[in-house]
């Protein structure tokens, strides 16, 4: 996902000569390309996550669109109220883009996980929050995000994910179905979705096919296709790799208290707790119950 | 461009300036006194004639940039801004009232003639490096000044910011520092560790001169002066006393918040022997 993000910030780059970058000191060797074609418009803040952002904010004041970057747990509780006051209350063109969200680091240890990003980001107003899941979407939403007139979070993973097929093309805003199916549904959120699609592969055998959508835009929430799914299965199980506080299971539950019939919703994903033991990201998932098996013994009980 | 006033004439009118300041908190229930009326000589001075920008056009592409960072204090701007013919005095006779476009700090949406909404400290000298970073890409001659308190230095992001700008040797910014050596509960130098500004922004880069902040030639001449060095942002380290020009307000850490009396107004703009520049109606009259 990191090239992926790195040539369509080379492609943005080269369309708008009004488009800057803005590195909290990380991205070695990602955007050595971009620096030598652009000069000036590569930034290096340094270690300072503040000035980052305000520099971000600046850039925007005066006509630029403005492309903050760092690792997610640093792009965004650190900065936040410069991201707060200086960008979005201002209504600013800025995307932070925040590498390596949720459990990415895992064994990095805690500083290095952001499994709280989303709360953060969604509780601001003005702010567009977008979490690809493979690369394609990367390169099919960042040029999207980059088109906002306001600010906007836009995450981005490691090196190497697998890209998946889907249903429908990556529409900013709009839910994306990647798996077609009946009687039950999974709802995830960026990279979560390859977890949940391996979960499909093991269900085949037992003919249980979930609907599946990726909910790449978590804010604004396309709450008309969730509507349209509370109707069509019984139950929507939430996968997602976020504290159970104001991530894709708060957005859901929220959504579901405005039915008249509320949706019956299921959630797997990590307790609210700081994830401890320096696991790898597999075991992480795993231990917390929302790997794929753990995903796909859901979805048989709930099929039952 | 308008005609720069003489140091005598800013001397004059710096009076009307402050009995505004004292009349709107008054009026508008809300203090801050103290760093308003050490920062007026400063603001009017970059008004007088160093900022490039006009009331015709006041958000013109070209146009200086100013940020107002000290938002608390913001009746000192307010009432530049209005002298200078930037806001009406209708509008200041609004400050701090119900639906206001001028609410106790400024909000660019209430007032979208302002470079940046300001009120969190901290924040004013690394957005102005961001505009000055951006101004120099778009090849803008534009320069940007931003004026800063001495205890919103205590933040850690306004020195993030000087870094920033040093390193990207950002010399059409400008940083004043508003040292009046009292914040909000105390007095700045202790909380400071007693370090100077200026040697903290030569350690950062910068070219520094130190004023007195009250001195309209001095002022104007370290105005003058911009930028101090090639290839570094100036700062200009002002010294100045809280509630500068009332004796009962001078120096004291409880005008930072109180907001004045009827008697405490009345005797400031007796003393001041001057009169509010928003009010139609002699000052006895008025209230």
């Amino acid at each position: 996902m990191r090239k992926a993000f790195s040539d369509t910030l080379l492609q943005m780059g080269e369309q708008n000569p009004r488009l800057a970058f803005v590195t909290g000191d990380l991205g070695f060797q990602v955007f050595d390309e971009f620096h030598a074609r652009f000069g000036p418009r590569y930034i290096n803040a340094g270690v300072a996550e503040a000035q980052m952002i305000n520099t971000a904010a600046g850039l925007a004041a005066e006509g630029f669109h403005a492309v903050a970057y760092s690792i997610a747990s640093f792009a965004t509780a650190r900065p936040f109220e410069q991201i707060r006051y200086c960008v979005a209350y201002p209504n600013l063109p800025v995307t932070i883009v925040g590498a390596g969200r949720g459990l990415t680091y895992a064994n990095a240890g805690v500083s290095h996980h952001a499994l709280d990003d989303v709360a953060l980001m969604t509780a601001i107003p003005n702010m567009t929050v977008v979490i690809p899941g493979d690369p394609g979407e990367i390169e099919a939403l960042f040029p999207q995000v980059t088109a906002l007139p306001g600010p906007s979070y836009f995450t981005v993973g490691r090196f190497g994910e697998p890209r998946y097929e889907a249903e429908e093309p990556a529409v900013l805003g709009r839910a994306r179905l990647l798996r077609q199916g009946e009687e039950i549904a999974i709802v995830t959120m960026g990279e979560m979705a390859g977890e949940v699609l391996a979960a499909c592969k093991l269900l085949a055998a037992d003919g249980i096919t979930p609907v599946v959508y990726q909910m790449h835009t978590i804010k604004p929430l396309d709450t008309g296709t969730l509507d349209a799914l509370a109707r069509r299965v019984g139950t929507i199980l939430v996968a997602e790799e976020h504290l159970p506080m104001g991530g894709l299971w708060s957005a859901m539950t929220n959504w579901s208290a405005t039915l008249d019939r509320p949706a019956h919703l299921v959630r797997l994903g990590p307790p609210d707790a700081f994830a401890l033991g320096n696991l790898t990201r597999d075991g992480f998932r795993h231990r917390m119950g929302f790997d794929a098996p753990a995903i796909a013994a859901a979805c048989r009980k709930l099929c039952k | 461009m308008m005609n720069t006033p003489s140091p005598f004439q800013l001397q004059q009118k710096a009076r009307e300036l402050r009995a505004t300041c004292i009349q709107l908190a008054h009026d508008g229930r809300e203090g801050h006194l103290n760093g308003a009326l050490s920062s007026v000589d400063l603001v009017a001075a970059l008004y007088a004639g160093w900022l490039r920008i006009s009331p015709d056009d006041p958000t013109d592409e070209g146009r200086d940039r100013f940020i107002f960072s000290k938002g608390h204090a913001c009746t000192s701007l307010y009432a530049v801004l209005a002298d200078r013919g930037f806001i009406t005095m209708d509008m200041l006779r609004q400050y701090a009232r119900d639906q206001t476009p001028l609410p106790s700090h400024p909000c660019i949406h209430a007032l979208p003639l302002l470079d940046c909404s300001s009120g969190s400290l901290g924040h004013g000298l690394g957005v102005a490096a961001g505009r000055s970073y951006g101004l120099r890409l778009k090849e803008s001659p534009a320069r940007v000044a931003v004026l800063l308190g001495d205890g919103e230095c205590n933040e850690g992001s306004t020195w993030e910011a000087a870094m920033f700008a040093a390193a990207n040797q950002l010399d059409n910014l400008l940083a004043i520092v508003d040292y009046n050596r009292i914040q909000s509960v105390g007095r700045t130098d202790p909380l400071n560790g007693f370090a100077s500004y200026e040697d903290k922004f030569r350690a950062f880069g910068w070219a520094v001169q130190t004023i007195d902040g009250h001195d309209y030639g001095q002022i104007l001449g370290a105005l003058e002066a911009f930028p101090l060095a090639a290839g570094k942002p100036t700062a200009i380290i002002a010294r100045t006393t809280a509630g500068r020009g009332v004796s009962f307000m001078e120096d004291q850490v409880l005008w930072h918040y109180r907001v004045p009396s009827d008697d405490d107004l009345a005797r400031a703009l007796a003393e001041l022997d001057a009169s509010p520049i928003h009010l139609e109606l002699p000052v006895e009259a008025a209230r």
